[in-house]
């Protein structure tokens, strides 16, 4: 079973919802997909992490082979190939590793060499729990490939939470990838509510299921709950703000082990999710 | 010999641009017809790679030398590449003013980049 946590907007508590679900449950894995700013490795304290490396490809172009015809360079959306007078111009770090220049290279000019692009930690907490987090190299373009490799190696596991990026581009569309269900982690203030409606268009158009968790539901508006209403969206729970959580998180500490409320909070969603997915 | 100069508007008299791949338009300056063209700018909305593209679009127009505000990385490997020279204007002119100064040798040639790459 594959439960996404997202949001759209940064810093709604995501991470927070993630660690503390993670720390709840007896046996399940957690992956940080939010490989541009990983954060969820700071709040798990555990034994040593296993480092692996990301490649991606890049296209190297033989000078002797190549006709300049310019067929890769008008391929490239990405300008990573742009073939000049005397030579091809790649840049390696706006390459999307997609191949295509090699399919329109007529006299089979490029070959493709590997680069590293990032790295992906995991980490062995208990024969039953299991933390892998993605990093993504600085100037790379797109953290899509540590994602599907975080999902690679999940993909046996029992039960598994994936930590989401903010926002609904690439690396969202590739984290929610096979979920069975997806927690809307927001807040009920008027950039949390129209960075979620993104949010539900993603989902609806992916065709998956969904709820929404209302974190720090004591700051804002009511317009959230007017929306999930109208649009006959289940409110999973409603979460709190307040000072104590924050000054505990600015420690990095997991909530649950501060905090009854809190847990009880994470063994309702999980209940709620994991009966929902059953059914 | 064809001078493009980044430009906010579409005229010789347009100020300058403070962007070179992301300017609105380029102003090419024919030195044998003596005449100007302005070209809206297709690199300026790309979401990366802007600079390698705008170059590519010069040198298609048979543009010989850029006078830029300034240059990433990417940008400054396409230009030698494309072996378009490029120089750097001052802020605020306009594209008839700086062509000027272009031709005084007012403008300091442009060698290494100015910027650090945007992505």
């Amino acid at each position: 079973m594959k439960i996404a946590i997202l949001s759209g907007k940064g810093g709604t508590g995501k991470t927070t919802l993630s660690v503390n679900l993670f720390s709840f449950l007896d046996q399940v894995t957690l992956i940080d997909t939010d490989v541009e700013e990983p954060n969820s490795h700071l709040f798990i304290k555990g034994l040593d992490l296993i480092e692996e490396s990301i490649l991606k490809k890049y296209p190297v172009v033989n000078e002797y082979l190549c006709t300049n015809c310019g067929k890769c360079g008008d391929f490239c959306n990405f300008n990573a190939i742009i073939p000049a007078k005397k030579k091809v111009l790649v840049f390696q770090d706006l390459c999307h590793d997609c191949g295509g220049c090699q399919l329109v290279c007529e006299p089979g000019a490029i070959t493709y060499e590997d680069k590293e692009m990032g790295k992906t930690y995991l980490q062995t907490l208990s024969e039953k729990k299991k933390f892998i987090y993605g990093n993504l190299n600085v100037g790379e373009v797109s953290g899509v490939k540590i994602i599907e490799s975080l999902h690679k190696m999940t993909k046996n596991e029992e039960l598994l939470l994936v930590d989401c990026p903010p926002g609904t581009s690439c690396s969202t569309v590739a984290a929610i990838e096979g979920a069975d269900y997806c927690i809307i982690c927001a807040e009920p203030t008027p950039f949390g509510i129209s960075d979620m409606k993104m949010v539900v268009e993603l989902l609806r158009a992916k065709n998956l299921n969904f709820g929404v968790v209302v974190n720090k539901y004591n700051l804002g508006n009511d317009d959230i709950y007017n929306y999930l209403d109208v649009e006959n969206i289940r409110m999973l729970e409603k979460i709190e703000f307040n000072r104590e959580f924050a000054n505990l998180l600015a420690k990095g500490e997991i909530l649950i082990d501060h905090s009854d409320y809190f847990k009880e909070k994470m063994a309702n969603i999980a209940r709620i999710v994991i009966g929902e997915v059953n059914d | 010999m064809k001078i493009a100069i980044s430009s906010n508007g579409n005229t010789e008299k347009s100020i300058v641009s403070d962007r070179f791949a992301r300017a609105e338009y380029f102003i090419i300056y024919d030195h044998d017809a003596l005449t100007f063209n302005a070209v809206v700018n297709p690199a300026r909305n790309e979401g990366s790679g802007a600079g390698g593209k705008a170059v590519k679009i010069l040198a298609d127009l048979g543009v010989d030398v850029a006078l830029v505000p300034e240059l990433g990385p990417k940008a400054l490997d396409a230009l030698k590449a494309f072996e378009i020279k490029s120089y750097q204007y001052p802020r605020e002119k306009n594209v008839r003013e700086v062509l000027y100064m272009y031709f005084e040798k007012k403008l300091p040639d442009l060698l290494i980049s100015t910027v650090k790459g945007h992505h």
